[in-house]
């Protein structure tokens, strides 16, 4: 498993023990909320949304890395967004799927904290993989549709300790807000509806992977490079990152961006 | 768990490939998913190139009439996958919401018996192989597990579809897409290096998606190594596979 130096791709936030206990920067509440509430008008993106959301998540709870995990009605964990492209960092939400933080908060429906610091680890393989990777502490916080789980906000933070109320309030609401734009306002009364949303999100996620791929060979740049061209150039053209992203691994050209038709 | 539920159904598939005296096709994915989820009947359509899709398999006649009517619309749960990303599954197409969906074919369809039609995309992201269609003589949603079979099944059938399709073969079925069972047992499909490894191969090979993926399969069997890994190695720029060497695939 390559989880190494995970942490060295990821920006700097220095979330000290302290910090922890201050209030949290409202303006910086207020504008976020602002401005994903903005992002959900009539066809929006719903990968651009998770993907900005997560971003958001870790400047907020001052993390280091955060992921939109959803449970697959197959019966895995399957990754939705995430601030960090890095192999790594997705790496840690996939092995979720045998055990872990994701995994106990899909089975419990309730916020789950695990302090990697302690010695006693419920989930030793785990534990041992995201210490490796430089995280001291992570949250699942669930992603809830009535009495169902469909998935979990997952934050790594690199300092240590668990969520004080006010942090998890915030990390709730962002979970929420992320069931919210997923499922869109759509009669989600019926939950197959919902299994349609959620499918949709997850093929559009192989869609962008693939997209991923072919840039990075083409240009020789890594996959977080490769994500934000895409997403870039979706934004500038105003398309979804998924229709750029398709069109791209569908054309027998490896242009990109393509050239105008 | 989601692997071991994999292997039962795939071996069920075997078992009817088998039983018939040919290769696994997605035909007989299609047989054991009407089973599974306990409907009435079910179709696989398969992507004809530029050309409209073609009826690849149908259980029985109103199966026949619910693709073809589809097909001839362009309207209904199996027309919704194919344009969108997702499921489409109409599990009441007595009700309002459906008849809004499928104006057209909603009504049509339930004069011919079909309370319920399911439809799921035979996909990996933007390898697009076909349809697979179900249908039932009463309404209800597809419960939990049975939804699962189905999507784990819609999986098979891409893989033998992408397989037939990447030997030049017509029909699936014919290709030896039955010749990589112990990779079909065990899917694990859905690992984002897979993705991006097929997308990295499409430049080192020239090759569309599904050429590219069919390679890295054949490549993971050929090497006895399982395909995550495989694909690891090439995001992590430790392989390449090269263009024109077919024998990695032969076996």
């Amino acid at each position: 498993m390559i989880i190494e130096n995970a942490q060295a791709a990821l920006p700097r936030y220095c979330p000290a023990s302290d910090k922890r206990t201050i209030m949290m920067d409202s303006d910086l509440l207020v504008a976020t909320f602002v401005d994903l509430a903005d992002t959900m008008v009539a066809d929006f993106d719903v990968i651009d949304f998770l993907h900005m959301l997560t971003s958001r998540s870790v400047e907020l709870l001052a993390v280091s890395a955060a992921g939109v995990v959803l449970a697959d009605p197959r019966g895995e964990l399957r990754v939705a967004a995430a601030s960090s492209e890095a192999a790594g960092v997705v790496e840690l939400f996939q092995i979720q799927n045998d055990q872990g933080p994701c995994l106990e908060c899909f089975r419990t429906a309730r916020p789950v904290a695990a302090d990697l610091n302690s010695p006693d680890q419920r989930w030793p393989r785990f534990a041992e993989s995201a210490t490796r990777a430089g995280f001291r502490s992570v949250h699942a916080l669930p992603m809830r549709l009535r009495h169902e789980v469909i998935g979990a906000l997952n934050l790594f933070g690199s300092g240590p300790g668990p969520f004080g109320p006010e942090d998890l309030r915030v990390g709730q609401a962002l979970a929420d807000v992320a069931t919210i734009g997923l499922l869109q306002e759509r009669s989600v009364r019926r939950s197959e509806t919902a299994a349609e949303q959620l499918q949709a999100a997850l093929t559009s996620r192989v869609i962008i992977e693939q997209a991923k791929g072919k840039l990075a060979e083409r240009l020789s740049i890594d996959m977080e490079r490769a994500f934000t061209m895409l997403r870039d150039y979706a934004r500038a053209s105003n398309q979804r990152i998924t229709d750029v992203a398709r069109n791209f691994v569908d054309s027998a050209a490896a242009d990109f961006p393509p050239s105008p038709r | 768990m989601p692997d071991g539920r994999h292997t039962v159904l795939w071996g069920l598939v075997v078992a009817r490939a088998a039983r018939h005296g040919r290769p696994a096709s997605a035909g007989d994915v299609c047989e054991v998913a009407v089973t599974s989820a306990r409907v009435s009947g079910g179709w696989v359509t398969v992507a004809g190139g530029p050309g409209p899709d073609f009826l690849m398999h149908v259980t029985d006649p109103v199966s026949e009439w619910l693709a073809d009517l589809q097909l001839t619309l362009g309207e209904g749960p199996c027309h919704d996958v194919q344009i969108s990303e997702g499921l489409a599954l109409g599990s009441d197409l007595g009700d309002a919401q459906s008849g809004r969906r499928w104006p057209v074919f909603a009504p049509a369809a339930v004069q011919r018996g079909a309370r319920a039609v399911f439809a799921f995309p035979l996909t990996i992201g933007s390898i697009r192989v076909g349809v697979m269609g179900l249908y039932r003589d009463s309404a209800g949603p597809l419960p939990a597990a049975q939804l699962r079979d189905c999507l784990l099944l819609a999986d098979t059938a891409t893989v033998l579809l992408i397989e037939a399709g990447s030997h030049g073969v017509e029909e699936a079925g014919g290709g030896d897409g039955a010749g990589l069972p112990g990779q079909s047992a065990n899917l694990a499909l859905h690992r984002a290096e897979i993705d991006q490894a097929t997308g990295m191969l499409t430049v080192q090979l020239g090759a569309t998606a599904a050429e590219a993926f069919a390679r890295l399969r054949a490549y993971a069997y050929a090497q006895d190594r399982r395909l995550a890994d495989v694909a690891r190695d090439i995001v992590a720029r430790r392989l390449r596979l090269p263009p024109d060497s077919p024998a990695d695939g032969d076996h």
